[in-house]
């Protein structure tokens, strides 16, 4: 079997108990169906990423600022995580 | 044994000039501030001169716009209501940004208003990242280098110093996710009236002594989101290029470590092949942040609409 013949029979065969499309096409129909399902769960990953980093990247530069290193770094860095967490919360419990 | 001596030196010579870490820098980041590409005057204490990720703001925007708009005029123009060429591929890109981005977060009621600003940001992001992986202005280095010779201080000497890539600087995606940030809140105030947007941000029905925590975290949660949005795609954009850019310079410092060129072409033989496979994920990561990044404002904008408490 040449490759083309392979790449033809990947295309466009179809699969025995589903005649919505070829193959491929039907996969890319679950990607993106996954990817539009997945889009609050990356919303959500992303706030508690970037809660974490800007609250103690705030805290960091207060601490360089006043000079009272490491106090509210840990202060921003635990007020980030609970607002992270929160909106993280958010998502999973409304969704 | 005395021209080997002499390349060694040479090569010695060289290895103080070559400095990985200083040589990728300068080609992700902004071109200086103190050698603008035009100078303008300072307003309000903000310098307005142009620098390389500037003018590569208003190359793209400015390409975005023109293709864009010329080729619509020229389909509603048209007597047939079927699309061709770049027209056609347009229409695909619009599509799949109203119908798989846009609608299923903001819904039916609201797709139309919101497909406009999401789809601008969309193409206009494309455009940026895709004009960084154009080499244009190592070309245009090499023929400066090699053909023309100008001065220093010539326009063409200065355009070549500095990244291209403009988003991936975090002052370009900052301006975007404030957008988006302002976007946020026009759309909870246009479904719900200004007041409910900001009373639908905590939930209903609590104790009184839970608000006194929950307004804080709410107020935070508002501005992490475009914080996040903002680090994400200058994070990413200027990633990739540093990775490709230190696969690169492993010729250069192999060639220094060993005191000669074999070192550096057989380690070469290694590290372009590897610099042009990360150059073809670039192009999918260029298509994905733009992705993702409409993608996040979208569903933002669709949390404003839909209040689930």
């Amino acid at each position: 079997m040449t490759v083309g013949e392979v790449f033809h029979k990947v295309c466009y065969t179809h699969m025995p108990d589903d005649e919505r499309g070829p193959f491929l096409a039907r996969s890319l129909q679950h990607l993106q169906e996954n990817i539009r399902r997945s889009g609050p769960a990356a919303a959500a990953g992303y706030t508690l990423i970037g809660a974490i980093i800007l609250l103690g990247g705030i805290g960091y530069a207060v601490d360089a600022w006043r000079g009272t290193s490491p106090w509210f770094l840990l202060l921003g860095l635990l007020v980030g995580l609970i607002v992270g967490f929160y909106e993280l919360a958010k998502t999973v419990w409304h969704r | 044994m005395a021209f080997q001596e002499h390349a060694a030196e040479v090569a010695e010579g060289a290895a103080e000039k070559f400095n990985a870490g200083a040589t990728i820098i300068e080609h992700v980041s902004n071109s200086s501030h103190d050698h603008p590409l035009v100078h303008l005057p300072t307003i309000a204490g903000i310098d307005f001169s142009v620098t390389k990720h500037v003018l590569m703001l208003w190359l793209v925007a400015g390409a975005v716009l023109l293709l864009v708009s010329l080729a619509v005029r020229k389909f509603l123009k048209q007597d047939r209501l079927v699309p061709s060429g770049f027209m056609n591929a347009l229409e695909a890109v619009v599509e799949y940004v109203r119908d798989s981005i846009v609608l299923p977060n903001v819904g039916t009621k609201w797709v139309n208003t919101w497909t406009p600003y999401i789809l601008t940001l969309f193409l206009f992001i494309l455009g940026a990242n895709a004009v960084g992986l154009l080499p244009i202005f190592d070309v245009l280095g090499l023929l400066n280098h090699w053909v023309l010779h100008p001065s220093d201080e010539s326009f063409l000497s200065r355009v070549v110093h500095g990244g291209s890539t403009a988003t991936a600087n975090f002052n370009v995606t900052a301006a975007l996710a404030s957008l988006t940030f302002g976007a946020i809140i026009v759309a909870g105030t246009k479904a719900h009236g200004f007041v409910k947007h900001w009373v639908n941000l905590v939930p209903k029905g609590l104790a009184a002594p839970i608000y006194i925590i929950l307004i804080p975290i709410e107020i935070m949660g508002m501005f992490v989101r475009p914080f996040a949005l903002t680090m994400r795609l200058a994070a990413n954009m200027t990633g990739g290029h540093i990775a490709i850019l230190s696969l690169l310079s492993f010729v250069f410092l192999f060639a220094e470590m060993f005191g000669r060129a074999a070192a550096g072409i057989g380690i070469g033989i290694m590290a372009v092949p590897m610099a042009s496979l990360l150059s073809g994920l670039e192009v999918i990561v260029v298509l994905v942040q733009a992705y993702v990044f409409s993608l996040l404002t979208a569903v933002f904008i669709g949390m404003a609409i839909h209040v689930h408490h």
